[in-house]
């Protein structure tokens, strides 16, 4: 049972840290593919399973081992971004400027026949984090500011913004498919 | 897809499933990765056989509660041990009980069978003896008074080991002595990891 192969993982059990890493390892992945895009996924997968071996004597089991892992995984991930984004952009602010760069500056470099995962890579990692996070992953915005050290206002400001800046791209990208503009709910 | 996903049920601004953004959401599809990410993942989880440990935290507990939780231990334990030995080893009503699984012994070896506490287990020495490595190394950036509650909680712990061992010499098979057994070194792990982390921190 995977309950019991978390207990014997912390314990130091490296067969059943691998049963764990089997069973949990297609939706960090995901997550991650998600997050980072597919060229960091792979990277940041082990980077995850690496960390949670380090810490899983400190999972108390107050949650699911599924969340407690989920919400690690975020914490890696985020960490990349810090470690890579800081010299070039703030990760995420009060400040909206942020998304200035977003795609709308960018289109006419653009493929227009994009799909979602690039779309999401125009975007700033903050805008990103937030989007994959609420709209994709189902956090809260209390959860995520949490998460990032931001306001609640903050990560709904950003979050408003990312979905005008990917609508703009896959209404673009219909448009071109089709000549009609794709649906379109207003924030 | 990720099974968080919920739309409408976030707290504020769900996406209308007719947005495009929904749509294009409800199309991205999982994938996997294009190798065998786990044998990287095994390389480097070996650089660190026990887990955890060391790692930065910002978490305390007061020698208070160190010692409080010592002496419920040695008070509970120490009782129960006492009437359990005192028992006739025939009048061991248990035998026909659950299986016990002490500490660190692999599972295949019960085969069904109550099976006796393994005094030599190598994993929980290693585990002993790595921790408390770590906790002599650290332990300069602790206060003197907690590596002193430390100390006396480990010995305590030790006397309720020592103890349940010489009660299963005579009761090799009692499955509370087993499971009592198997419960004081798991305290023992727990207490060294919470001290090694403690230390790590600087007694934070």
């Amino acid at each position: 049972m995977l309950v019991d192969d978390v207990v014997l993982a912390s314990q130091g059990d490296a067969a059943a840290f691998e049963r764990v890493y089997q069973a949990h390892m297609p939706r960090i992945f995901n997550l991650a593919r998600r997050m980072a895009g597919p060229d960091a996924a792979e990277e940041l997968t082990q980077d995850v399973f690496v960390r949670a071996w380090q810490k899983l004597a400190l999972f108390r089991g107050e949650s699911s081992f599924a969340t407690w892992l989920h919400r690690l995984a975020v914490n890696v991930i985020i960490e990349r971004f810090r470690t890579l984004g800081t010299a070039r952009e703030r990760f995420l602010s009060d400040s909206e400027t942020v998304l200035e760069m977003a795609p709308a500056v960018r289109t006419k470099q653009m493929d227009l026949s994009m799909d979602l995962q690039a779309a999401i890579a125009q975007l700033p990692h903050g805008a990103r984090t937030v989007f994959v996070l609420h709209d994709v992953e189902g956090y809260r915005h209390e959860e995520i500011g949490d998460i990032l050290g931001v306001s609640p206002g903050t990560s709904k400001s950003q979050l408003h913004r990312a979905r005008q800046s990917l609508r703009t791209l896959l209404n673009k990208k219909t448009l071109t498919e089709t000549g009609r503009p794709a649906a379109r709910r207003p924030d | 897809m990720s099974e968080q996903r919920r739309f409408g049920e976030t707290d504020h601004e769900p996406l209308d499933q007719d947005d495009v953004l929904a749509q294009a959401i409800g199309q991205w599809r999982d994938e996997l990765p294009s190798r065998d990410l786990w044998q990287g993942v095994a390389a480097r989880i070996r650089e660190h056989q026990q887990p955890v440990v060391a790692t930065r935290r910002s978490f305390s507990f007061s020698p208070a509660a160190l010692v409080l939780a010592a002496s419920l231990l040695i008070a509970v334990t120490s009782g129960l041990t006492w009437l359990v030995a005192r028992q006739p080893a025939g009048s061991n009503a248990a035998a026909d009980g659950p299986v016990i699984q002490a500490y660190g012994l692999p599972e295949e070896s019960t085969n069904g069978q109550i099976v006796q506490a393994n005094f030599a287990d190598a994993q929980f020495n290693a585990a002993v003896t790595d921790l408390e490595q770590i906790l002599r190394d650290e332990r300069d950036r602790l206060d003197p008074r907690t590596v002193l509650v430390i100390e006396r909680n480990l010995k305590a712990i030790d006397d309720a080991i020592q103890e349940a061992r010489m009660a299963l010499n005579n009761d090799p098979a009692n499955p509370y002595l087993n499971s009592h057994l198997a419960d004081a070194r798991r305290r023992k792990i727990d207490l060294l990891r919470h001290a090694t982390t403690l230390a790590s921190t600087g007694g934070d």
